[in-house]
């Protein structure tokens, strides 16, 4: 239903690291994102499954660079956030806080 | 500038199993991104340090590009499935008729039998059995190859995983019957010699039929931006 979409634990982590990347969002560099934040070693091929879906849903866009002779020529592709993404960020956070409220984690549960 | 020889090269067959599933549309910039990173940590923590990751990253790359290949279209993929099923089914009959042909109409075990005359330390029926099983599993893996090729040519797109979906349901189906004729037979040495080793041949055939499509409509996808 409209409005009720929420990401799952890997898209809304690839979609906090491209709003944290801003323009110099790619492939290389949101693994890194993930890795240097949350010490998670990913697969490029995880991302890139977790990209396309949320560009099917709606939730990013990309667009292709230039090739580059580092990359054996081959283009770097892209990724931004759209309005519809950011949307469901803030109504996955806002579930999860509604969900934690109350709750002493630290204390009750460690 | 670095010459282009002096550049170090990750892994060749890493790099052609990372193209094989690769999605068109991602053909330049995963392996893009996975040179780029490979290059960083060539220089920086050694090549042998840089190829062991290449590896690591390949493998889980594949089983992500496979397993959301599937999760993107599960129908199609379990109908390339059923209809390789059929495919093999028929193929395997067509093939063994043809062959029983071959044997009749050539009189192989008479000729068989002619030689045994002549050389009486020959063991014709040892010789027929052996033309006919060996005969069969070329066969087999002949038809399989080319079923993996057709159910490739069908799913386009999605070459890989259409193929790779069917050969790891033969693999199980074959271990099931496999394993359903040692619990009555006992026989572990005909399972670990012929039954397990032919089973994954057939597996191996069917993707081997699929990366042979693959590569060829990589190769024409990617020739015009190449002249």
């Amino acid at each position: 239903m409209f409005g009720r979409d929420y990401l799952g634990e890997f898209e809304h982590i690839v979609v906090l690291a491209l709003l944290r990347l801003e323009d110099r969002a790619y492939g290389v560099t949101v693994r890194q994102e993930i890795l240097r934040r949350t010490h998670r070693e990913v697969s490029i091929g995880a991302v890139y499954a977790t990209l396309d879906r949320l560009e099917t849903k709606g939730y990013v866009k990309s667009r292709h660079g230039d090739p580059t002779p580092e990359r054996g020529g081959r283009s770097k592709r892209f990724f931004r956030v759209t309005a519809k993404g950011v949307a469901a960020v803030n109504r996955t956070q806002r579930a999860l806080q509604s969900m934690t409220e109350g709750l002493d984690l630290i204390g009750s549960y460690s | 500038m670095t010459p282009q020889a002096d550049f170090v090269q990750p892994p060749r067959i890493a790099v052609w199993l990372v193209t094989l599933f690769t999605p068109a549309k991602e053909a330049e910039s995963l392996p893009g991104d996975l040179l780029e990173e490979f290059s960083h940590l060539a220089s920086k923590s050694g090549v042998a340090f840089a190829r062991s990751w290449y590896w690591r990253q390949t493998v889980k790359t594949i089983a992500h590009l496979a397993g959301s290949g599937f999760r993107a279209a599960p129908w199609s993929t379990v109908a390339a499935v059923v209809g390789g099923l059929l495919l093999i089914r028929f193929g395997l009959m067509f093939y063994g008729q043809a062959m029983d042909a071959v044997l009749d109409r050539y009189r192989v075990y008479e000729y068989l039998s002619d030689l045994g005359r002549q050389q009486p330390s020959l063991n014709v029926a040892a010789a027929y059995l052996f033309w006919i099983t060996r005969g069969m599993l070329i066969g087999r893996v002949l038809v399989e190859t080319l079923v993996g090729g057709i159910v490739a040519a069908a799913a386009k797109g999605r070459e890989m995983t259409a193929t790779v979906a069917l050969g790891l349901f033969m693999s199980a189906l074959g271990v099931a019957g496999c394993l359903m004729m040692v619990a009555r037979t006992g026989d572990y040495e005909f399972l670990f010699r012929w039954a397990l080793p032919a089973v994954f041949a057939d597996s191996i055939a069917i993707v081997v039929g699929g990366a042979i499509v693959r590569t060829r409509r990589s190769a024409a996808a990617t020739r015009p931006s190449a002249a």
